[in-house]
C-alpha cells in the first residue's frame, strides 16, 4: 500500500483544517461512507429496515475502535455524517464527536470529510467544519441552488481552503464542471435477465447491464486523469457486490466511495467473522486498483468516436448512447462537440452524432468531409435524406458513408445494436467473445495496450477470446485475486492478436506489449 | 396437465369447426399409411463432463450401429443454437447450458463420427447475423466454444453459415419427398443440405412459445436462408422477421424463383402452419440421425429471453434414426404425452398479445392459442410413428428417465 503521508502537500490542501497534518492528498484519496452517531440515526429516523444491531452500529460507530478496520486497507477518507439540518444542538452533539473522532483518523493519516444533506444551514456547517478541523465536505442531495457556493465562500471566510464535493446528479452538469475532484451518483452495478424484468427478448438479447465505466470514461474530460468518485449503495443480498462496485468504478480510472450496507456494517462493528472477510476482499480489490494507479494514464481507445454535446436537448438520450455502445464492447472516445475539428476527426474512422442539436454549417462540413474521406458518420435526421420507412439509410458520400436514422432522437439501443453491424472488426478495434455479461474497456499507452474485462455475473465467465488490432507478442493478465500470468498470444489474421482468458472471475487486466 | 383437456378456448371452438384437431391425432396405422419405426435410445446423464463419447458410442450401438452409414462419407450436423449469435443468455450460464446444444455434445459427436471413419464432418447452422461472412466458428466463440478443440477431433472438420449461400453459388432445391406435402413442395437451401451423404439433427429438448416443444424435426426450420427468403420486400405491417413472415404467418410470398406455396388460402395461423411446415422441411431434408441434447435445457421457451423461462438439469440424451420416433420418445421423457393434440400440454400456449400480430390471435384478444403437435403431423405424413407402443424404446426405460418440464414450467400466462 503506499504510504497515506504525502511528502509534498499541495498549496490548495493548506487550510486551517490540514496545517501540521498528514492527510492525504484529495488526488489519492480512497473514500469511504463512514454514516454514523446520533444525527446518522436521527436521519434515518423514518427508516424501517434498520434493525436494532444496525441501529446499534450507527449510534457507536464513532468509537475509536472503528478505525481499526482500515488497517491493511488503503481506505485514506472516511466521509462520516455531519449535518442533516437538525436542531442546532443536535448538530453541535454530532459535530463534536465528529471533530473528536476526526483527531483520532487524522493522527493514522486518514482525512475526514463531512457530509452534509439538504436542510443543512451552510454558514453552520462551514463553521461547524472548521472546528472540527475536517478535510472537506460532501454535499449529497438536491441542495437549493448556489448552496455549494455559499458554504465554500463562508469556509474561504474563515481562511479554510479545504475542498466542498458536491455528489452530482445531473451528469451533463457534472461533465461541464472543472473541478479537480469529481463525485457522481451512480447505479448499482449488476447483471439481469430481461425475462426476469418481465422483458420478452429476442434469443439474442444479452442480460441487462448496469455500470458505471461509461460514466467514469465520460467524465474524465481531458487527457489528464482526475479523481472520480461514483456514489451507489451496493446490493446487500448478493455477495461480490462489493467487490464489483469497486472495480466497476475502477476500471476507467475512478472510485467507488466504499459504502457497506447496514448488515455488513454491523456485522463489522461486532467483528463477525464472514463480515471480516467480505471487508478483506473489498480492500484486496481496492489494493489492486491503487497499485495500478499507473493504468490511470492509460488514454481511452477507440477508432470509433462520439460527440457529446454539452447543448443536447436531451442529456439523458446523449448518455444512453455513451452507456450502450460501451455494453456493446465498441471501444469509443470522445468529442467535446466544442472540440470538433478537421486534425481531430482525422484520428477517427466512425464518428456518431445522432442528437447534434442545431449543427452549423461548418460542423456540417467537417463531418461531411470525415465521410468523404472514408469515414462513417452515425446522424439523427438533421442530417436530410432522412427515411420514410426503414429504421436508418445508408448514403454513400466519397469514400465513405452516412448512416441516417429516421427517428429524432434516433433510439439509443437501436443505434449501439446496429453499430455491431455497420463497423467492420477492424474499425471496432476489439472483438470480444463470450461475454454477455461482461464489459470491456481498452486504453493504451504508447505501444500497450491495456483490455480490461468486468463480469457482472456472480458466476464466473469462463473461456473468453479477445482480438485486437495489432501485433502483439506478450500479454499479462492481472486479477486482484492471483499473481500475474502470462497468456499465450496468437496472430489472428488482418494484423490482430487473438488471446484467450481461461476464466474470469470479476475483474481481469490484459496488458499488451 | 389434466387441467388443459377440457379447457377449450375461444379459439379452439373456431378450430373445430374447421378441420377436427382429434383427426391430427389419428394413428397412422389406423389411417392405413404405413410408418417406419427405428429404436430410438434414452440415457440418462447427469453432467456435460462426462465421458460423452463413450455414451454416444453406447447409444449409437443400441440403435443398431451407424459405422455402415458414416465410413468414408460426409457427415452433416445441423445444430441448434437458436438465435445463432450467442449473445442471449442467462445471466451466468452459458447458452449450451440453456438454449443452445452444448460444445460438448457436438465435440463428442464429432470424435464419435469420426472414429467411425466419416471422411469430412460439416457443421451447420443458419446464424442471425445481417453481416453475412463472418465465420460460424466466431458465432461459436460467443459461447465460449473450444473450436480448435471440435476442429482437432477429426481430419476435416468444417463449418459453415447456411443463412445464406456460404461457399457455393447457387442454393440447392430439395423437393418434399413426402406422401403429403402441406405447405411447401420444395425449398432452396445452402448446398450443406443437398452435399452430405449423412445428416443428423442435433437438436436440444425444450418448450417452445409458438409450438410447444422444440425437438430435432423443429430443428430443420434453421436450414432456411434467410437471406434468400428475405429477398421479398418487406410489406409494412408484416413481421420484421424474415422467417416469421414467410413461413410463421405466411404473410408474404418466397422471392421470385424460389419455390411456392401450394396453397395461398390456406390458414395462416402459426399453430397450423408451422407443424406442417417443419413436416415438410424433414421430407425435403430427410434426418437419418436425431440427437437430442436434453443434458441441460431451458423450460418454458426456446430462448431464454422469455418471460417465464427456466434453467434446468433433466440429464437426457435421447438418440434415434427416425426423427418423429425420436421427438415422440423425448416428448414422453419430458413429460407430455407424443400423441397430444392441440388442446393438450405442451401443445396448449400462451400468446401475448404484445408480441404477435393482430390477426394470429383468433378470435381477436385471445391468448389461450394453440399448436399442432408436429411429431403427429409427421406420422401423418409417413415420415416415421409417435406411437410409443410401436417404438423399440432401448437404453434407460422412459418411466425412470422421466423429467416432467410442465411441473416445472412457471408459465408466461397469467394463469
Amino acid at each position: 500500500m503506499q504510504s497515506r503521508c504525502l511528502t509534498v502537500l499541495p498549496v490548495w490542501l493548506f487550510g486551517s483544517a490540514s496545517i501540521g497534518m498528514c492527510a492525504p492528498n484529495p488526488s489519492q484519496w480512497v473514500p469511504a461512507r463512514w454514516d454514523g452517531g446520533p444525527l446518522e440515526l436521527a436521519r434515518r429516523a423514518k427508516d424501517k429496515t434498520l434493525s436494532a444491531e444496525a441501529r446499534e452500529a450507527i449510534a457507536k460507530w464513532y468509537q475509536p475502535a472503528t478505525l481499526d478496520l482500515l488497517n491493511g486497507t488503503p481506505i485514506n477518507a472516511l466521509l462520516i455524517t455531519f449535518s442533516i439540518g437538525a436542531s442546532s444542538e443536535a448538530e453541535a452533539k454530532q459535530q463534536q464527536l465528529a471533530g473528536k473522532y476526526a483527531r483520532m483518523a487524522r493522527e493514522r493519516g486518514v482525512a475526514v470529510l463531512g457530509v452534509v444533506y439538504p436542510g443543512a444551514d451552510s454558514l453552520a456547517v462551514a463553521r461547524g467544519a472548521v472546528e472540527s478541523r475536517l478535510d472537506g465536505l460532501v454535499l449529497d442531495g438536491e441542495f437549493p441552488a448556489g448552496f455549494a457556493a455559499k458554504v465554500e465562500s463562508a469556509l474561504r471566510a474563515r481562511n479554510s481552503s479545504v475542498p466542498v464535493v458536491p455528489i452530482w446528479r445531473d451528469t451533463a452538469s457534472a461533465r461541464a464542471a472543472r473541478l479537480s475532484l469529481l463525485a457522481v451518483e451512480g447505479v448499482r452495478p449488476s447483471a439481469r435477465n430481461l425475462s426476469d424484468m418481465g422483458i420478452r427478448a429476442g434469443p439474442s438479447a444479452e442480460p441487462w447491464i448496469e455500470s458505471n465505466i461509461w460514466l467514469v470514461k465520460s467524465l474524465r474530460g481531458g487527457p489528464e486523469w482526475r479523481p472520480i468518485w461514483i456514489n451507489q449503495q451496493p446490493n446487500p443480498g448478493l455477495l461480490g457486490d462489493y467487490v464489483r462496485c469497486v472495480a466497476d468504478a475502477a476500471v476507467a480510472g475512478g472510485r467507488w466511495i466504499v459504502a457497506p450496507d447496514d448488515d455488513l456494517r454491523s456485522r463489522l462493528f461486532r467483528r463477525e467473522a464472514g463480515a471480516l472477510g467480505t471487508w478483506r476482499d473489498i480492500a484486496t480489490h481496492l489494493k489492486f486498483a491503487e497499485d495500478h494507479a499507473g493504468w490511470r494514464s492509460f488514454l481511452p481507445y477507440g477508432n470509433v468516436g462520439i460527440i457529446v454535446d454539452a447543448a443536447s436537448q436531451d442529456p439523458e438520450v446523449s448518455n444512453e448512447y455513451l452507456n450502450l455502445v460501451a455494453r456493446r464492447q465498441v471501444p469509443y472516445r470522445l468529442i467535446a462537440r466544442s472540440a470538433l475539428s478537421q486534425e481531430l476527426l482525422a484520428g477517427f474512422q466512425a464518428v456518431l452524432a445522432p442528437d447534434l442539436a442545431a449543427p452549423t454549417g461548418i460542423e456540417r462540413l467537417l463531418l461531411s468531409d470525415f465521410a468523404d474521406k472514408g469515414g462513417l458518420v452515425v446522424a439523427g435526421p438533421w442530417w436530410g435524406n432522412v427515411p420514410t420507412v426503414e429504421p436508418f439509410a445508408e448514403i454513400r458520400i466519397g469514400k465513405g458513408r452516412a448512416v441516417v436514422y429516421k427517428d429524432n432522437p434516433p433510439e439509443p439501443e437501436a443505434v449501439s445494436k446496429d453499430l455491431m453491424e455497420l463497423l467492420e472488426p477492424d474499425v471496432l478495434g476489439l472483438s470480444v467473445f463470450n461475454v454477455p455479461s461482461v464489459i470491456s474497456y481498452v486504453s493504451t499507452r504508447e505501444k500497450q495496450a491495456l483490455i480490461q474485462v468486468l463480469n457482472y455475473a456472480t458466476l464466473p465467465s469462463n473461456r473468453v477470446t479477445i482480438r485486437f488490432n495489432g501485433n502483439f507478442n506478450a500479454a499479462r493478465f492481472y486479477t486482484p485475486e492471483c499473481a500475474p500470468i502470462n497468456l499465450p498470444v496468437h496472430a489472428a489474421g488482418n494484423n490482430r492478436t487473438e488471446l484467450l482468458i481461461p476464466q474470469l472471475a470479476t475483474w481481469g487486466a490484459v496488458l499488451l506489449e | 396437465m389434466e387441467k388443459f383437456c377440457n379447457t377449450f378456448s375461444r379459439r379452439d371452438l373456431f378450430a373445430v369447426s374447421g378441420l377436427a384437431a382429434g383427426a391430427l391425432a389419428v394413428k397412422a396405422q389406423e389411417s392405413g399409411l404405413s410408418v417406419p419405426a427405428g429404436p430410438v435410445s434414452v440415457a440418462k446423464v447427469v453432467s456435460y463432463d462426462l465421458d460423452l463419447v463413450s455414451q454416444f458410442e453406447q447409444m449409437f450401438d443400441q440403435i443398431g450401429g451407424l459405422g455402415q452409414r458414416v465410413r468414408g462419407k460426409t457427415v452433416a450436423m445441423k445444430l441448434n443454437l437458436t438465435g445463432a449469435m450467442g449473445r442471449g443468455r442467462q445471466v451466468g450460464l452459458s447458452a449450451g447450458q440453456t438454449h443452445w446444444v452444448h460444445p460438448n455434445v457436438v465435440g463428442a459427436l464429432t470424435t464419435v463420427f469420426a472414429k467411425l471413419g466419416a471422411k469430412r464432418i460439416r457443421l451447420l447452422e443458419s446464424t442471425f447475423r445481417k453481416r453475412y461472412g463472418a465465420p460460424l466458428e466466431d458465432t461459436l466463440l460467443n459461447d465460449g466454444w473450444d473450436v480448435n478443440a471440435i476442429k482437432n477431433s477429426a481430419k476435416i472438420v468444417e463449418f459453415e453459415d447456411t443463412n445464406g449461400l456460404g461457399t457455393a453459388k447457387q442454393y440447392s432445391t430439395l423437393k418434399v419427398k413426402t406422401s403429403r406435402p402441406y405447405i411447401f413442395s420444395a425449398f432452396s437451401v445452402n448446398h450443406s443440405y443437398e452435399d452430405c451423404d449423412f445428416f443428423v439433427s442435433v437438436g436440444k429438448m425444450k418448450n417452445h412459445e409458438e409450438l410447444g416443444v422444440t425437438l430435432s424435426m423443429k430443428n430443420l426450420f434453421g436450414i432456411t436462408p434467410e437471406l434468400l427468403y428475405g429477398l421479398t420486400p418487406q410489406p409494412p405491417g408484416a413481421s420484421q422477421w424474415v422467417r416469421e413472415r414467410v413461413f410463421h404467418y405466411g404473410q408474404v410470398a418466397p422471392p421470385a424463383g424460389v419455390p411456392q406455396e401450394i396453397d395461398l388460402t390456406s390458414d395462416r395461423y402459426e399453430g397450423w402452419r408451422m407443424p406442417r411446415l417443419l413436416t415438410d422441411l424433414c421430407g425435403a431434408r430427410p434426418i437419418d440421425l436425431a440427437i437430442l441434447d436434453g443434458i441441460e435445457t431451458l423450460i418454458g421457451g426456446e430462448s431464454s429471453g422469455m418471460p417465464g423461462t427456466k434453467h434446468a438439469k433433466p440429464g437426457l440424451l435421447v438418440v434415434g434414426a427416425n426423427c418423429v420416433s425420436t421427438d415422440a420418445v423425448a416428448m414422453a421423457t419430458m413429460g407430455y404425452n407424443p400423441r397430444a393434440g392441440r388442446h393438450e400440454a405442451p401443445f396448449r400456449l400462451y400468446k401475448s398479445p404484445k408480441d404477435h400480430p393482430a390477426e394470429q390471435l383468433v378470435p381477436p384478444g385471445e391468448t389461450q392459442q394453440y399448436a399442432d403437435n408436429t411429431a403427429l403431423m409427421g406420422e401423418a405424413a409417413g415420415l416415421g410413428t409417435a406411437d410409443l407402443s410401436r417404438i423399440d424404446v432401448r437404453g434407460v426405460p422412459i418411466k425412470h428417465a422421466m423429467y416432467d418440464f410442465e411441473a416445472h414450467w412457471k408459465g408466461q400466462a397469467p394463469v
